[in-house]
C-alpha cells in the first residue's frame, strides 16, 4: 500500500509543479529576456570605471567603487536623510489609504460611490503637474494652506524652505497618490465575507472589536503588500524634491535623499560606475528590510485561502 | 459594516420592536456625521484641483492681477481717447463712484468719469492702490482651445490610449497567469523564485534605464511603441505581488470541486478564481491605465523622434518648458484635459469594480 | 583601448562584451573618418537634430523648427533630417543615455556654453569639417569665433547666436513714481528727481528701486509703514538663472583661478551677491525666492513678464516673452560697478557630438541651420544673430512679428539699440567658463542660490567664505 501510494503522490506533485511553472512562464520568459541582463549589466558596471567622457580607458577597477562608497560622507547623510523621511511617511503611507476605504465601505455613508470617484481623482493627476499644483498651495506666502492657517490665527510655516516643516510638506504632497491605495483596500474589504461579521456581532462585538477581529486579520495579506510596496517606494524617493528643488537638497540638505543623490550621480556627475554602485547598496538595503518583513509575516499576515503558512 | 447596538439584539419579537426605531435615529445620525466627515475631508483633498480648475479660465493678466480672485476677473476698462484705462471704484464727494484711473501718481491720481467723459479729469487724493478695481467676470475659453490645437490633442490622446489599452490588455492577463501560479501551485523553489520577483524592483530605474535602452536599440524597437507594450505582456512585480495576496485569500474549497468535477488548471482559473478575484483585477487594470496614461520619461526617451507616436503627458511638458513665460493657465487646462479620460474611465469601471463578487454559494 | 576582462563565466564575458560594445563607443572615438565622402547614391543618412538642452522647446518654437526640418528634407534627398525632441526636463538624462548606449544623436543645439559645459568632452572638433568644406569664417566677429575655441578641444562651435544683455523697465511705474528714465546710453548719467545728477551705478538703482517697490497702500520702501509681506510691485530684478551671473554683472570672472585648481571668488561677484542679499531681505525692493515661484509673479518664470517689477537685468532672449509684461516696456543701460559695466553675455549655437556616426551630413545639417534656417530660428528664439551682416534686419523682423489677433507683439519705440551697445561690455572671461568637476560644481552653486534667496538672516560674508571652502573640497576631490 505504502509503496503504491508514493509514486502517485509525487506524480501529482510533478504535475503541480510543472502547471505551476508553465504558469509562471510569461514571467519568467520576460524576466530573462528584458530585466536579467540590465541587473547584471549594472553590477558589472560596479567593477569597472565608466563615466560618460570616458577620459580614461575603461578599465577594470576591482573594489575600488565599494571603497568609495563606505568613504563618502554623502551617502551615510543620505540615508539618513530618507530613514528620517520614511519615519514620518511610512505609517501615513500604510494607515491613510485603509482608513479612508473604511470610510468609503462603511454603509453609513451616502453617495459612496461618488466619494470614491472624488478620492481617486488627484491619483489621476499627472506626476509633474500634481507636484507642481501643491507647490502653489504650500507656498508660504500665497498658498492656500497657509492662508487657511492665517484665517484661524496660525502663522503657518514656510513648508518647503524650513528644514522643520519640509517632510511635512512633503508628505502633505504625497497624500495626493493615495488613490491606488484606497483602491486595493476597497478590494481587500470587499473580499472579506460578511458572516464573519455577522458572527463577530453575535459573539457580542462592536465596531473596534470587529475591526480588530475581522477586518484586519482578513485584510492582512493586503497590508502586508502595502507595507512592503511603501518601503520600497520611500528607500527609492526622490522624484518630488527634483521636480520641486531641481535636486539641490535644499533645505539645507534635507531634501538630499539617496535616491536622488544617485540620480544625480548618474545624470548630472555622469559617474555612471560609482552610480551604479550606489544602486547596488540600496538593493542590499531594501533586500535586508524586505528580507525581515516577510519573515515577520508568518507572525500577523492570514491567508484565508492556505491552510499552512506560505510566505 | 455599519456601527451597530452596543448589546445583542434581544430575543423577544416584543423587545425588538421597541428598539427597532431607535436603531434607524442612531443610524440616520452615524451616517450623518459620517458623510460630513467625508465631505470635508474631500473638500480639502481636492481643494487644489479647484483652484486648477479656476485658473484654467484665466488669461495670464489676470492671473498675475494684484489680489486676484479665485474666479476669472478681468478689470473693466473704459476707453477714453484712443486708449483703454482700468476701472476702479472711488469714494469721492462722499459717494463711491466708478471711474477710470487716467494717470497714476503716489499721493494724488487722474480719473476720469465715465458716466461725464466730458467733464474732464478729476483729481482724486490718496493712494490709487487701495482701492478696489471694478471687475467683471471674464472667463476664458482659449486655454483649451490653444492646448487643442497646440499639442494636436486628438492625435497624442489616440496615442495615450491605444498604448495604456494594450498594456492594460497584456499586464492584467499576463499578471493574472502568473500570480496564479504562484499562489495555487506547489513547487520547489516557489519561495525564490517569488523572491526574485519582489527583488526586480529593488534596483532604481535610472540605474537599468541604459543598458535597457541599449537592449531596445540593439532590437531595433527605439521610435516604436515596442518598448512600452511587449514588456506588459510578461508580468511585472507590482502587480503579480497583489494579485497574489488576493489570490491566498480564496479559500479552496471552489478549487478543489472544480478539480472533482475534472476540471484542469485553467479551467479553473477562468471559472473558479477569476470571477472571485475580480475586485483586485479591476484594481490592476486600473493602476496601469492611469500609469501608462501618465508615464512621461519613458514615451520620452524612446519617442523621441517621432511626434506623431507620442503621448499627451509627454506633450504637455511643452508648456512648462519656457523659463520665460509660464502660462499657468495653459497647463492647468491641459493636465485637466489629460486626466479626464481615465476619469471618466474609472467612473465607467468602478461601477463593475463595485459590484462586487456574486458567486452561487459564496457571497462576500 | 585597453580592459581586463573578468574571467569567471561566459556570461559575464558576454556581458563584459555588450557593455563595452556600448559605451566603449565614445572611448574610443577620437577623430571621426573625414575623409570618405557621402556617396550621392544610396538610402538617405538619417540625421538626428537633438533639442532641447536649452531653449526651442516652447510650444511657439515647435512649429517653427518642424517647418526648417520639412524644408531641409525637401531640397537634401540624400539625408533625412529627424527632429529629435526631448523636453528640457528629461533632455539631460535622455541625452546621457543615448550616449552611454551608443547611440548619440548627431546635431544638438540649440545650445549654450553652460549646456555644452555639462556635457565636455562629447563635442567634435569642427576644424577639419571646416577647412574641408571652405566655411567662411569671417562673416562673425573674432571674438564670436573664438569663443568657441576651447583649448584642448578645438574649434567646437560656430557662432549662431548672442544674447547680450540689458535693462528691461516699465517707464509707466517710473511715471506714477515720479521718477525719470534710466539712462539709454552707457556712460551717461542719471538725473535725481531734485535734479542732482548721479552716476549710474548700483548704489542709485537701490536708490530708484525702492521708490518703486510699493505696498498693497501705495507705500513705497523708502516710507515709514511699508509693509514688506504685502508688496504689490517690486523695484528690481536680478537674472537668478544662475549664481555666477547674478554675480557677473558686477564684474566679469571665474571661479576657477589661471591653474585651474584653485577656487577664487571675484570680488565683484561677492559685492553683487551681497547687494542682491540686502536688496531681498534688508531693503525689500528685489523679492525673494517663495514670491518668485508664486503663480501671482509668474510661477517661477522669470517675474519682469509678470508687468508687475519696474526694472530688471535680462538677456537678450527674455525678448520672445516679455510681451505678457505689458505694452509699453523699454531697454536701457546695465548699472555700472566700482566704475566698471558688465553686461552679462550669452551665446547659443548648435554642435554636432564626437560620436555621431555621420559628420559629415551631421555638417551639411548644421550649414542649413546656420545658414538659410538661420533668419527664421533667430526669430523664433529671439536671439541676435552672431552674423554681423544680419544684425541690422534683427530687429526690424521683431518689430514685425504680430499676435495672431493681428496687433503687434513689441511695443513700437523699444529702444533695441542698447541691446545691441551692450555687447561690447560682455563679461570676459565668461561666466560660464569651466571649472573642475562642473557639474558637482554647479548643484553646489544652485543649493546656494536657493539657500540665499529664501533664508532671512544670514552672514553672507561667512556664506561665501563657506562656499569657497566647500567648492575647493569638490575640486580637490577631482
Amino acid at each position: 500500500m505504502i509503496a503504491f501510494r508514493r509514486p502517485r503522490m509525487s506524480r501529482l506533485a510533478w504535475h503541480e509543479a510543472r502547471s505551476g511553472l508553465l504558469f509562471l512562464s510569461p514571467w519568467i520568459i520576460g524576466f530573462l529576456a528584458f530585466t536579467l541582463i540590465p541587473i547584471v549589466a549594472t553590477l558589472v558596471f560596479t567593477f569597472l570605471n565608466i563615466k560618460l567622457d570616458q577620459e580614461e580607458p575603461l578599465r577594470f577597477v576591482g573594489l575600488d567603487n565599494y571603497v568609495a562608497l563606505f568613504r563618502d560622507p554623502q551617502v551615510w547623510d543620505s540615508l539618513l536623510v530618507t530613514l528620517k523621511f520614511a519615519a514620518i511617511s511610512l505609517p501615513v503611507a500604510v494607515v491613510l489609504p485603509f482608513s479612508v476605504a473604511l470610510l468609503l465601505n462603511s454603509r453609513s455613508l451616502r453617495a459612496s460611490s461618488l466619494f470614491r470617484v472624488l478620492f481617486f481623482l488627484p491619483y489621476v493627476v499627472p506626476f509633474v503637474a500634481g507636484v507642481l499644483i501643491w507647490a502653489q498651495m504650500l507656498n508660504s506666502d500665497t498658498g492656500w494652506i497657509n492662508g487657511l492657517l492665517g484665517l484661524v490665527g496660525i502663522q503657518g510655516p514656510d513648508w518647503l524652505n524650513d528644514p522643520s516643516w519640509v517632510y511635512p510638506g512633503l508628505v502633505i504632497i504625497g497624500v495626493w497618490g493615495i488613490g491606488g491605495g484606497i483602491i486595493v483596500n476597497q478590494a481587500g474589504l470587499k473580499g472579506i465575507p460578511t458572516e464573519l461579521y455577522d458572527a463577530a456581532r453575535i459573539d457580542g462585538a462592536g465596531w473596534w472589536g470587529q475591526l480588530r477581529h475581522v477586518t484586519l486579520p482578513m485584510i492582512s495579506p493586503v497590508i502586508f503588500y502595502t507595507l512592503v510596496l511603501a518601503v520600497v517606494e520611500v528607500l527609492q524617493y526622490f522624484l518630488v524634491p527634483l521636480v520641486l528643488n531641481q535636486g539641490t537638497g535644499e533645505p539645507g540638505g534635507t531634501t538630499r535623499f539617496y535616491n536622488l543623490y544617485l540620480y544625480q550621480t548618474f545624470f548630472s556627475y555622469q559617474d555612471m560606475s560609482y552610480g551604479a554602485t550606489l544602486a547596488w547598496l540600496l538593493f542590499l538595503i531594501t533586500l535586508a528590510i524586505t528580507g525581515v518583513l516577510f519573515w515577520s509575516a508568518r507572525y500577523w499576515v492570514y491567508y484565508a485561502g492556505e491552510t499552512s503558512y506560505s510566505a | 459594516m455599519s456601527v451597530t447596538a452596543q448589546r445583542p439584539a434581544p430575543a423577544l419579537p416584543f423587545a425588538k420592536a421597541r428598539t427597532a426605531p431607535r436603531r434607524s435615529l442612531r443610524q440616520r445620525r452615524d451616517s450623518f456625521l459620517l458623510t460630513f466627515v467625508a465631505v470635508v475631508l474631500v473638500a480639502g483633498f481636492l481643494s487644489p484641483l479647484l483652484r486648477s480648475f479656476a485658473l484654467s479660465f484665466q488669461t495670464p493678466e489676470q492671473i498675475s492681477q494684484v489680489d486676484a480672485p479665485l474666479w476669472p476677473a478681468s478689470p473693466l476698462t473704459y476707453n477714453y481717447k484712443g486708449r483703454d484705462y482700468p476701472v476702479y471704484k472711488v469714494q469721492i464727494n462722499g459717494t463711491t463712484r466708478e471711474m477710470a484711473l487716467f494717470k497714476k501718481g503716489r499721493t494724488e491720481s487722474q480719473f476720469v468719469d465715465p458716466s461725464n467723459p466730458s467733464a474732464g479729469l478729476i483729481i482724486w487724493q490718496g493712494s490709487w492702490r487701495t482701492l478696489t478695481p471694478a471687475l467683471s467676470f471674464a472667463p476664458t475659453f482659449d486655454n483649451y482651445t490653444n492646448v487643442w490645437s497646440l499639442l494636436n490633442y486628438p492625435r497624442l490622446l489616440f496615442n495615450t490610449a491605444a498604448i495604456a489599452i494594450i498594456g492594460l490588455i497584456g499586464t492584467v492577463v499576463s499578471c493574472t497567469l502568473v500570480a496564479y501560479g504562484f499562489a495555487r501551485f506547489r513547487y520547489p523553489g516557489r519561495g525564490v523564485l517569488f523572491l526574485i520577483l519582489i527583488s526586480t524592483i529593488f534596483l532604481p530605474t535610472a540605474v537599468t534605464l541604459i543598458p535597457t535602452y541599449t537592449i531596445f536599440v540593439k532590437l531595433g524597437w527605439v521610435g516604436t511603441w515596442l518598448p512600452l507594450l511587449v514588456p506588459t505582456f510578461f508580468a511585472n512585480a507590482y502587480d503579480v505581488f497583489l494579485l497574489r495576496q488576493y489570490l491566498l485569500t480564496i479559500p479552496r474549497e471552489m478549487d478543489e470541486a472544480a478539480a472533482i468535477d475534472g476540471a484542469g488548471p485553467m479551467r479553473t482559473l477562468i471559472s473558479v478564481i477569476v470571477p472571485q478575484a475580480w475586485p483586485v483585477i479591476i484594481a490592476v487594470a486600473i493602476f496601469h491605465l492611469v500609469y501608462s496614461w501618465n508615464d512621461f520619461f519613458a514615451p520620452l526617451i524612446y519617442l523621441s523622434t517621432k511626434p506623431e507616436l507620442q503621448t499627451l503627458a509627454v506633450g504637455l511638458a511643452q508648456f512648462s518648458a519656457n523659463r520665460s513665460a509660464q502660462e499657468p493657465g495653459l497647463i492647468q487646462a491641459g493636465t485637466l484635459m489629460t486626466l479626464i479620460v481615465p476619469v471618466i474611465i474609472f467612473l465607467i469601471f468602478q461601477r463593475v469594480f463595485m459590484r462586487g463578487v456574486v458567486i452561487t454559494g459564496v457571497e462576500k | 583601448m585597453h580592459r581586463t576582462i573578468p574571467a569567471f563565466s561566459a556570461v559575464v564575458v558576454a556581458l563584459a562584451m555588450l557593455i563595452t560594445a556600448c559605451s566603449g563607443g565614445n572611448a574610443t572615438s577620437s577623430a571621426p573618418a573625414v575623409s570618405s565622402t557621402p556617396e550621392p547614391t544610396g538610402p538617405p543618412v538619417e540625421i538626428k537634430w537633438y533639442c532641447c538642452l536649452g531653449t526651442g522647446d516652447d510650444k511657439t518654437q515647435l512649429p517653427v523648427e518642424a517647418k526648417v526640418v520639412d524644408d531641409f528634407n525637401k531640397t537634401h534627398p540624400h539625408i533625412h533630417l529627424v527632429f529629435d525632441h526631448v523636453a528640457y526636463d528629461g533632455a539631460r538624462a535622455a541625452f546621457a543615455t543615448r550616449i552611454a548606449s551608443g547611440t548619440p544623436p548627431d546635431v544638438v543645439g540649440p545650445l549654450g556654453v553652460g549646456g555644452a559645459e555639462a556635457f565636455r568632452g562629447q563635442w567634435l572638433d569642427l576644424t577639419d569639417l571646416i577647412a574641408k568644406n571652405k566655411v567662411d569664417l569671417s562673416v562673425y566677429g573674432q571674438g564670436a569665433v573664438d569663443f568657441y575655441k576651447v583649448a584642448g578641444q578645438g574649434q567646437i562651435g560656430i557662432p549662431f547666436a548672442v544674447y547680450p544683455s540689458e535693462l528691461y523697465y516699465q517707464p509707466d511705474m517710473f511715471d506714477e513714481a515720479g521718477l525719470n528714465y534710466p539712462p539709454h546710453h552707457y556712460g551717461d548719467k542719471y538725473k535725481m528727481p531734485d535734479g542732482t545728477m548721479v552716476d549710474w551705478n548700483y548704489d542709485t538703482v537701490r536708490t530708484i528701486a525702492m521708490k518703486l517697490t510699493v505696498d498693497a497702500n501705495g507705500k513705497d520702501a523708502t516710507q515709514a509703514g511699508f509693509d514688506s509681506k504685502r508688496i504689490v510691485q517690486y523695484g528690481f530684478e536680478p537674472q537668478r538663472d544662475d549664481l555666477r551671473g547674478m554675480g557677473a554683472y558686477f564684474g566679469a570672472g571665474k571661479l576657477a583661478a589661471d591653474d585651474n585648481k584653485t577656487v577664487q571668488i571675484p570680488d565683484g561677484w561677492a559685492q553683487g551677491w551681497k547687494w542682491i542679499y540686502n536688496g531681498m531681505f534688508a531693503d525689500h525692493f528685489i523679492m525673494t525666492n517663495q514670491v518668485y515661484k508664486s503663480t501671482a509673479f509668474n510661477g517661477g518664470g522669470y517675474a519682469f513678464n509678470s508687468g508687475k517689477v519696474a526694472m530688471q537685468e535680462n538677456f537678450l532672449w527674455n525678448v520672445c516673452c516679455v510681451t505678457d509684461a505689458g505694452g509699453n516696456w523699454d531697454l536701457a543701460a546695465i548699472p555700472s560697478n566700482g566704475g566698471k559695466t558688465t553686461a552679462v553675455f550669452n551665446a547659443d549655437t548648435f554642435r554636432i557630438t564626437k560620436g555621431s556616426a555621420h559628420p559629415d551630413e551631421a555638417f551639411t545639417v548644421l550649414q542649413y541651420l546656420l545658414g538659410p534656417a538661420s533668419k527664421t530660428l533667430l526669430n523664433a528664439y529671439s536671439a541676435f544673430p552672431a552674423r554681423t551682416a544680419d544684425q541690422a534686419d534683427f530687429f526690424t523682423g521683431l518689430e514685425a512679428q504680430k499676435t495672431d489677433k493681428g496687433a503687434p507683439v513689441y511695443p513700437p519705440k523699444v529702444d533695441w539699440k542698447v541691446a545691441v551697445d551692450g555687447i561690447q561690455y560682455a563679461d570676459n572671461p565668461n561666466f560660464e567658463a569651466w571649472m573642475p568637476a562642473y557639474n558637482k560644481s554647479l548643484d553646489l552653486l544652485t543649493q546656494k542660490l536657493t539657500k540665499w534667496t529664501s533664508t532671512p538672516g544670514l552672514n553672507m560674508d561667512q556664506e561665501i567664505a563657506t562656499l569657497k571652502t566647500q567648492l575647493q573640497a569638490i575640486w580637490d576631490k577631482g
